[in-house]
Parts: structure tokens; C-alpha cells; sequence
């Protein structure tokens, strides 16, 4: 059997190699480039809209036309869109996103310390709701249709129709002022004091959560509902007389995993739209915060940064998604024979 | 290691096997007898009988056919026999396996019987094997189950049983997932991991139905090759009464959730009396039948479960049937050996022999493997 | 090979999630219908029938009354506007805004998903392409960036809203007009030489069109919830000028005090969503003959 297993890990990597998987990876790569194209120019453009010139609103409605002229020339604003695109896209690519109108600070420093703090809530809305969607929806379809399952569908179907800046005022309500539980609003930094931090971020993280622990609880319950129901490699599990829980995790969970990754990567703009309002709520210093600003400052150059970033991470969240997909279903990373 | 096995590897598998089992029929009793199994589901409000009233005994080592349409209730039967059923499902009746009763047994018994004495082969080997779970692994969790051994020893047990289904190149296929393999290979898969634990029951519901005929004869030779030399008795489930005029021993022909007829196999070749049965094989090919003849079929729809008609529920789609057929006649038996259910059994003086030309051609499988064998 | 038998499927089926008696399914289709149709009658019918105050130009003497207050069902804000009028205003901005980013999004995405199918080819692959840029943007992200350039109003929001509503919906257009080149009587047409606008317009929008009204009821209460969060973010519909988002936001600052300026529009908001994505369902159901 030692040969076999040496022949296991070989034939993994072979497999790998060869296999459909890597040039999907390829494939998803080269067309993950013109859709952050498409992302910038479409985001330049929409910028570039606006009536009126930056110049003029930076300062005010007293200054003279040179000196509007003037700080346009300085800040580039006079060449025309397409050449300040170029010079945009060039700066970019080199990791240079410009200086912001307002602060006159490098937007790269700007975004760097933001970019941590939406992070971290990302990553905790995302990481809470899968951690309680998944025993829900095991808990629900291990019995479908008995008074587990109906709560669990009912609290879902409601849920998913709460906005989530209402269900942060709840929350807030409930647990900051009544309760006393959490503070209402801002915000400390993990590295000063990591129990605060976590206290500070329980809130918005759960109010980002919360919808997206509805929807996964809803898909992954149907698809294992579906499964036992309906799937006969199920049927073959209990001829074998392994055990109900066993079927359910093993091999209906096993199965609807491959598409839970795959929702979850789609739910991820979603996600990250909600941080700007969750942050703009709880007062968060993240990047949704510092984006809102940006916009009511006109301070073109972060919000254009803060735009890109978010659909950068979109797309290369979404490439990551595929990317795991088919490095984990087989199906997929050994094609069919 | 060059994978092939050969006669002598596969003799040695299969001591390994079979320690002691008996390879005829055992001498105490028949090793399952099932007496007036009824199921019925009930489904919003309306009541379907899927099965109502079946019985059979059947011996080890025996092979069983089951023969009836969709619908006709022989594979609820077999699976309320192995709790398979949705809770939905009310089961009636007994079943004794080795003198233990099956129906009713609290589930978690049930498990500990499920794989390790009867263990069951389904119709689509592509839809019956976990997609994302390595063929090995499946194979290890049906050995690991049942018995308390290391995950080595179940590997190299696995390897075995894939050798003893004669699955080419067994050691390689123990890491591959199903959709690498062919249609013929995953059944054997099926097939070994129901032979996992060295069942004394096989169930093969359609085993053979989703696979092409080359295929379907191999995997045939294959059951009833397993079942000589492990004396693993064997239920099929088919519609086709040709597979079962060449494998099996014995024959019940189901209609409607009730068996019509049941009797040796030869018996009732020999001398099919139910009006349904003759109908059923008017419905095969023949090689003496004149080219381009139409085949007899079957006329109307098999009867629906949740409305059956009053009598025999054969009588509407029933050449011979007359006013007494609007009562329904018992399963009895009129011959040594052979029990049937009809007023009017073929070859008394008011039958005629086959069927009226209709719609259903689609009903009644056409051709069985061997006769395509027989034929080439 | 018709005559493969498929025990499992009967087996399944007989155990599917009972199907529920007619009653019960009816009572699920007509129950949310019900409820959006009360919603849509309450916000434009109910200030005109009823003797509900306007919602703005309050009197300051009237301020901050409790809910339940006598001439004022469920109170007034700090400048004693009337908080049922002021709802009521809003879900009629917030149901136009809804209703009209709908009605583009399904003429103008329904037609290009259901061209971009029926022509295949390279243009198709262009179509999806482009669309494909637009769904990698987090919408809300854009919208925002939208509405603060055009600056807040109505129509800006209309505009931003429908832009990013009309991707989503020429995917499921498409997909949709794809699996139904598939069947026989869309080659039996096209052999018959009907002309292509013919085509789209008697034989793929009639049948992509329950797929297509399905999503958009639950896109109904997805842009009302965007709406909500740009007014929220004051760059939706523009103050005085009640909507939900923006007595939401106004209520925010006296949570603790009253929490009835939040509640109540927040209690609207649900509502309402919940209305659609129940009908939304329903219609699903409905129209997948489960």
C-alpha cells in the first residue's frame, strides 16, 4: 500500500499539471486584466461627470478664474480626460495612486491603514455567518419540515428582507443602549487592545452578517434538502448503513460545499457594499468610511482609488472563488474521462 | 503489480472472502421470507398503495427476479425491506431475514443490518456513487462501517473487492473519482462496495438497466459468478422478463403493488399462466418472429397507485377479463410450485393467446442481454 | 430506451416536501400580492382619501409627539412633521423610484440578454464581456460615487440605480432565451424565415418574460433597500423632502431618546421588501408548476 500512496501524491500533481484546472486558472487570469480596465475607465468616467470643476469647489465660490485655472494646471485637471486616464493608469500600475485634493497625503498611505480595518470586518461578517449558517442548515435538513426547519426558514426569509443600516439601529439599539453590552459607535485598533477591538467591531460585523447568514442558511439547507431527497449516491450512503449524520456531513454537506464557495464569492460585492454604510454608522475608520468622505469632499482622486479598490476586490475575489472551485470539485479538476 | 488479475488472485480474494459461509442453500429455513408486505405512503391528503400484500420466501444463495412496470411497486418493496423508505412510508406485513423480523425494526438496529447482511446495487452507477468522494474512500467508509479495522487494512481489503468485481487496474482506480471511469466500471464499483461486508442478501435494483448491452451481459455474468461462489442470495429488480428467464431461479411478477404470478423459473416459462406475464413477453423481440412485425404491446397505462380499479387491477388493460374480474382474485397456488392470481389464466379454455396492438411500445424493455447473445 | 424505469425518482417524489394543499399554496401567492398591493394603495391613495397632514411645513408647536398622539397616528418629528404622512410620501417616492429602475432595467437588460442570446456569437461574447464589468462593481460602491457626481435628486438616483440593475437581468434574459433556442419551435420559426425583431418580440419575450418578472419583484426590494441606504447617506432624495432612508438616518441621532422615528419607517421598509421577495417567491413557485 506504501506504493500506492506515493503513487497517490504523484498522481495529485501530475493531475494538477495536466489537468483543466490550471487552464481555467489561465483563462480566468487573462480576463480578470480587461475586466479592471473596464472597472477604471468606467469609474474615471463616471467621475468625470461632474459639473462643475474640482478646482472651483476646492476653492470656493470667491476665487477668481486664474486662480481656478491656476490649480487646475497644477493639478492636471486642464489636459484632457483620456491623457489624465493614461497618466492615471500609469501612476497605478506602478503603485502610485496620486495625492488627495483635500489632505495633499498619498492616497496609497491613505487607503493602506483603511484597507486593514474593512478587511478585518470583512472577514469577520463573512467567517461569523458561515460559522453559524452551516450548523442551521445541517441542523435544518437533518430533519426537514419539523419545527427546527420552519424557524429556521421563517428567521431566514425575514431576515433577508431587513436592510442592513436598519439592522444596525436595532442592533444598536438593543445591545449598546439598552443592554449596554457593546459600544454604540468607534473604534479601536487590534494591535492597541485586541478584546476592545473585538468589542467594537461585534456590532457592524454582525449587522453585515447577519443577511448573508440568512442567504447562506437558505442555499445550503435547500441544496441538502435537494440532495437527500433526491440524489441517489445518498441512498447508496444508507444502504451502507452509515449513520444519518454521517450521510449529512459527509456526503450531502461534502457535495453542497462546492457550491456554497461559490455563492460565497459571489456575495462578496454585496459584502463589501455593506461596509460602506455599516462603517459609515458604527464610525469606523475602514475604506467605506474614508470613500463617503472622499465623495462629500469631491476629493476625486481618493474616491476614484477607494472605487478601484473595491472592484479590484471583487474581481480578484471572484477569480479566487473559480480558482478554488476547481482546485477542490474533482469534477472539475480531473475533467471526464 | 500489473493490476490484471488473475483466475488464481481472484481464488485467493475470495477465501479471504469467505471463511466459512455455506455455499448452498442454508439448512435451517429459507433465508428470507417475506409474508403480506404492504407500503403506502400518504401524501397531502391522498393515500397511495405502493405495495399491497406481497409475499416470497427465498433461499440462500438464490437468485430472485422481481419483474414488473414503473410503478408496480417492486422497488418500494425491496427498500422497505432495508428501511429505506421516507418516514412518509407506513409498512405492513413481515419480512424475516434469517428469522429476524425487518419490518419495524428501530433504525438504529436496522443500521448495523444495512451493508453488512443485505446490501443493495442501483440503476444508474453514475448517479450512485459520490461524485466528489474517491472511489477508494467510498469502498473504505462501506468496510469501515461495519467493521472496526485500521483504514490500512480496509485500503487493501478495498483493493481486493475491486479486484474481485474484476475491475482492470484496480490499485490505480482505488484514488480515481467516478466520473473517470465508464459506465460498466462504476456498477462494478457498486457492486463492490455492496459486497463490502459479504452481505447474505443482494439486492440489484435494475442493476443493469442504464448500461448498454455488452455492458449489462458482463455485469450480469458478474452477479451470478459472484453468487455461486460466495453464495450471496440475490434480488433483481427488472422489467425486462428475458433478463430474468436467463439468471434467475425463481420469478415473481408484480402488477399494480400485488404479485400476479410466482413460481420457479422453469415453471413459469415453461407455462406462464397470468394474463399479464404472457402479456409481457408477447412484448419481447423474438428471433422467430417475422422481420418488421409489429410488436405486440401492452394496451392503456399501468393503473395509478393512489386510485387503483376495483378487481383485479390487471382488468382494464385485460384481453380475457370479464365481470368476475370485478373481484379480485387471490394469490394462490393452483399448481405444485406455481402461484398465480387470475379467474381466467392462459391455456384454460376461454384465453387467447397474446396481446392487442396499441400505443405503449415504450412500455415493456425490448430484448434482454441473452439473446442478443444467443443471437450473435 | 424510454422505458428506463427510475424507482429513486418515484421513491423521491413521494417523499418531496409534501406538496402543500391548494389552499395553503394559493393563500402563499395572494398573501404577499395582497400586501403589495395594500402597500402601493396606502402610500398613493391613502394621503389623498385620508385626512393625513402634509409632510413637510410642520407646526414646531406640534413637535416630537409620542407615537398614537391624537390627530397624529404615529407621532410627529422635531419639526412636527407627521411621521405616517411623512412614510406614506416616502414609500411613494421609494415605490417610483422602484417601479421605474424595474421597468429600464427589464426593457433595456431583458432586450440586450435576450438579443446577446439570440445573435450568439462574437457579439454576444462582447455583450457578456461588458456586462461582466459592470457586475465585478460593488453597485452601492458606484452608486454612491454616481449620485454624488450628478448630485442628489430623483432622477440622478433613478438613473444610477437602473444602470446597475440592467447587467443582472440580461444574465437571466439571456440564459433564459438560451435554453429556449433549444426547442423545436424556435428552429421551426426561424425556417420559416420570420425576421429577427419578430422573433424576439412573439416567440422569446413572451416566454422569458415570467423568469424575467420573477427576478425583478426581487429586484423590487433590493433597489428600494439601495435607495434607502443613499437617502440614508443623504444622496438619495433630498431632504426635506421625506423617504424612508432619510427618516431613518434623521431618527438615527435621537436612537435612545425616540426610538419611534426609526422604527416606524424602519417597520415600512420591511415590510414592503418582504412583500416583494415573498411574491417573488410565490411566483417562482407558481410558475415552475411545483
Amino acid at each position: 500500500m506504501t506504493v500506492a500512496v506515493e503513487r497517490r501524491t504523484r498522481n495529485v500533481t501530475a493531475a494538477l499539471l495536466a489537468s483543466p484546472s490550471l487552464r481555467l486558472v489561465g483563462k480566468r487570469l487573462l480576463m480578470a486584466i480587461p475586466i479592471t480596465l473596464g472597472v477604471s475607465i468606467l469609474t474615471f468616467w463616471v467621475l468625470n461627470l461632474v459639473p462643475g470643476s474640482a478646482a472651483q469647489q476646492l476653492l470656493g465660490v470667491e476665487a477668481t478664474e486664474e486662480q481656478v485655472r491656476a490649480l487646475e494646471r497644477e493639478m492636471g485637471l486642464d489636459k484632457p480626460a483620456w491623457v489624465r486616464y493614461l497618466d492615471w493608469l500609469g501612476g497605478a500600475v506602478t503603485g502610485d495612486l496620486g495625492k488627495s485634493f483635500v489632505s495633499d497625503q498619498q492616497v496609497t498611505t491613505l487607503l493602506g491603514e483603511r484597507l486593514v480595518v474593512t478587511f478585518e470586518l470583512v472577514i469577520l461578517a463573512m467567517v461569523g455567518s458561515l460559522a453559524l449558517a452551516i450548523p442551521v442548515a445541517l441542523l435544518a435538513a437533518y430533519r426537514p419540515n419539523r419545527l427546527f426547519d420552519r424557524l429556521s426558514m421563517v428567521v431566514s426569509v425575514s431576515g433577508l428582507s431587513v436592510a442592513n443600516y436598519v439592522l444596525a439601529l436595532i442592533l444598536v439599539l438593543i445591545f449598546a443602549v439598552q443592554l449596554g453590552w457593546f459600544p454604540a459607535i468607534g473604534y479601536v485598533p487590534f494591535t492597541e487592545d485586541p478584546v476592545e477591538n473585538l468589542r467594537t467591531m461585534a456590532l457592524p460585523a454582525a449587522a453585515i452578517a447577519f443577511p448573508l447568514f440568512c442567504f447562506y442558511t437558505r442555499f445550503l439547507r435547500g441544496d441538502l434538502v435537494d440532495q437527500l431527497l433526491g440524489q441517489d449516491y445518498i441512498v447508496t450512503a444508507q444502504a451502507k448503513g452509515v449513520g444519518p449524520w454521517r450521510v449529512l456531513i459527509r456526503h450531502a454537506f461534502r457535495n453542497s460545499s462546492f457550491g456554497l464557495i461559490t455563492v460565497v464569492g459571489l456575495n462578496l460585492s454585496t459584502l463589501i457594499g455593506a461596509t460602506v454604510i455599516i462603517e459609515q454608522i458604527f464610525a469606523i475608520p475602514g475604506l467605506g468610511q474614508l470613500m463617503v468622505q472622499a465623495i462629500n469632499t469631491r476629493d476625486m482622486m481618493v474616491v476614484q482609488a477607494c472605487v478601484i479598490v473595491f472592484a479590484v476586490v471583487t474581481v480578484v475575489a471572484n477569480l479566487v472563488t473559480d480558482l478554488l472551485y476547481a482546485v477542490l470539485d474533482p469534477r472539475i479538476r480531473y475533467g471526464s474521462s | 503489480m500489473s493490476g490484471e488479475p488473475t483466475a488464481r488472485r481472484t481464488e485467493e480474494v475470495l477465501d479471504l472472502a469467505l471463511p466459512t459461509t455455506a455455499r448452498g442453500p442454508s439448512p435451517g429455513g429459507p433465508l428470507l421470507e417475506v409474508r403480506d408486505l404492504r407500503v403506502r405512503f400518504t401524501r397531502g391528503g391522498r393515500v397511495v398503495n405502493a405495495v399491497n400484500g406481497l409475499s416470497y420466501t427465498l433461499d440462500a444463495g438464490e437468485i430472485l427476479a422481481i419483474i414488473g412496470e414503473s410503478g408496480s411497486g417492486k422497488s418500494v418493496s425491496t427498500r422497505s425491506l432495508m428501511g429505506l423508505l421516507p418516514p412518509s412510508a407506513q409498512v405492513s406485513g413481515s419480512a424475516k431475514f434469517e428469522g429476524t423480523e425487518l419490518i419495524g425494526m428501530p433504525e438504529k438496529e436496522m443500521r448495523a443490518w444495512r451493508g453488512a447482511k443485505i446490501a443493495m446495487v442501483f440503476q444508474d452507477p453514475a448517479r450512485s456513487l459520490n461524485p466528489t468522494m474517491r472511489i477508494g474512500a467510498q469502498i473504505v467508509e462501506a468496510i469501515r462501517t461495519h467493521r472496526k479495522v485500521s483504514k490500512k487494512e480496509a485500503a487493501e481489503r478495498a483493493v481486493e473487492l475491486l479486484k474481485l468485481v474484476r475491475l482492470p487496474a484496480a490499485e490505480r482506480r482505488f484514488y480515481e473519482y467516478p466520473h473517470q471511469l465508464s459506465g460498466g466500471m462504476r456498477q462494478r464499483v457498486v457492486i463492490a462496495i455492496a459486497l463490502a461486508s459479504e452481505p447474505r442478501l443482494l439486492i440489484a435494483d435494475e442493476a443493469t438497466t442504464a448500461l448498454d448491452v455488452t455492458t449489462q451481459a458482463q455485469i450480469m455474468e458478474l452477479l451470478v459468478e459472484l453468487q455461486q461462489r460466495l453464495g450471496t442470495a440475490i434480488i433483481m429488480i427488472s422489467h425486462d422478463l428475458g433478463l430474468a428467464a436467463s439468471y434467475a431461479h425463481k420469478v415473481v411478477v408484480m402488477y399494480a403493488g400485488r404479485a400476479v404470478e410466482y413460481a420457479s423459473a422453469e415453471k413459469l416459462f415453461a407455462n406462464v399462466r397470468m394474463p399479464y406475464t404472457r402479456a409481457l413477453l408477447g412484448a419481447i423481440p423474438l428471433l422467430d418472429r417475422k422481420t418488421h412485425e409489429l410488436l405486440p404491446v401492452i394496451p392503456g397505462q399501468p393503473p395509478d397507485p393512489a386510485a387503483l380499479p376495483k378487481g383485479c387491477a390487471f382488468r382494464p388493460r385485460c384481453d380475457v377479463a370479464t365481470d368476475k374480474c370485478l373481484e379480485a382474485p387471490p394469490l394462490k397456488e393452483h399448481e405444485p410450485g406455481h402461484w398465480w392470481a387470475c379467474w381466467h389464466p392462459a391455456g384454460s379454455e376461454d384465453t387467447a393467446a397474446g396481446g392487442r396492438a396499441g400505443g405503449r411500445a415504450d412500455e415493456v424493455r425490448v430484448g434482454s442481454a441473452r439473446q442478443v447473445e444467443d443471437g450473435a | 430506451m424510454a422505458a428506463v424505469d427510475a424507482p429513486v425518482a418515484t421513491v423521491a417524489e413521494v417523499d418531496a416536501p409534501r406538496p402543500r394543499r391548494a389552499w395553503a399554496r394559493r393563500l402563499s401567492l395572494w398573501v404577499p400580492a395582497g400586501l403589495t398591493a395594500f402597500v402601493f394603495l396606502a402610500c398613493f391613495l391613502g394621503p389623498v382619501v385620508l385626512p393625513i397632514p402634509a409632510p413637510v411645513g410642520g407646526n414646531v408647536l406640534e413637535s416630537s409627539l409620542p407615537s398614537f398622539s391624537p390627530g397624529h397616528l404615529l407621532g410627529t418629528d422635531p419639526n412636527g412633521n407627521d411621521i405616517l404622512s411623512r412614510i406614506l410620501h416616502g414609500g411613494r417616492a421609494s415605490l417610483f423610484v422602484a417601479v421605474t429602475v424595474n421597468l429600464i432595467g427589464l426593457a433595456v437588460g431583458g432586450l440586450l440578454g435576450a438579443l446577446s442570446a439570440y445573435i450568439g456569437g462574437k457579439v454576444d461574447t462582447v455583450i457578456m464581456r461588458v456586462l461582466d464589468v459592470l457586475i465585478a462593481f460593488p453597485s452601492l460602491v458606484l452608486t454612491l460615487a454616481v449620485a454624488q457626481s450628478l448630485g442628489p435628486s430623483l432622477t440622478n438616483t433613478i438613473f444610477a440605480l437602473a444602470f446597475f440593475s440592467i447587467p443582472a437581468v440580461a444574465r437571466v434574459a439571456r440564459a433564459a432565451t438560451l435554453s429556449l433556442r433549444e426547442l423545436p419551435f424556435m428552429t421551426a420559426a426561424e425556417l420559416a424565415g420570420t425576421p429577427w425583431w419578430r422573433m424576439l418580440l412573439r416567440h422569446i419575450v413572451p416566454n422569458i418574460a415570467p423568469q424575467l418578472i420573477t427576478f425583478s419583484m426581487l429586484g423590487m426590494g433590493t433597489v428600494i433597500v439601495i435607495e434607502g441606504a443613499l437617502s440614508f447617506l443623504g444622496l438619495g432624495i433630498p431632504a426635506p423632502n421625506p423617504s424612508w432612508g432619510n427618516m431613518i438616518s434623521e431618527g438615527q441621532a435621537s436612537l435612545s431618546a425616540t426610538p419611534d422615528l426609526v422604527i416606524w419607517p424602519s417597520l415600512a421598509l420591511f415590510v414592503t421588501v418582504l412583500a416583494f421577495n415573498l411574491l417573488g417567491e410565490a411566483l417562482r413557485t407558481h410558475w415552475s408548476g411545483r
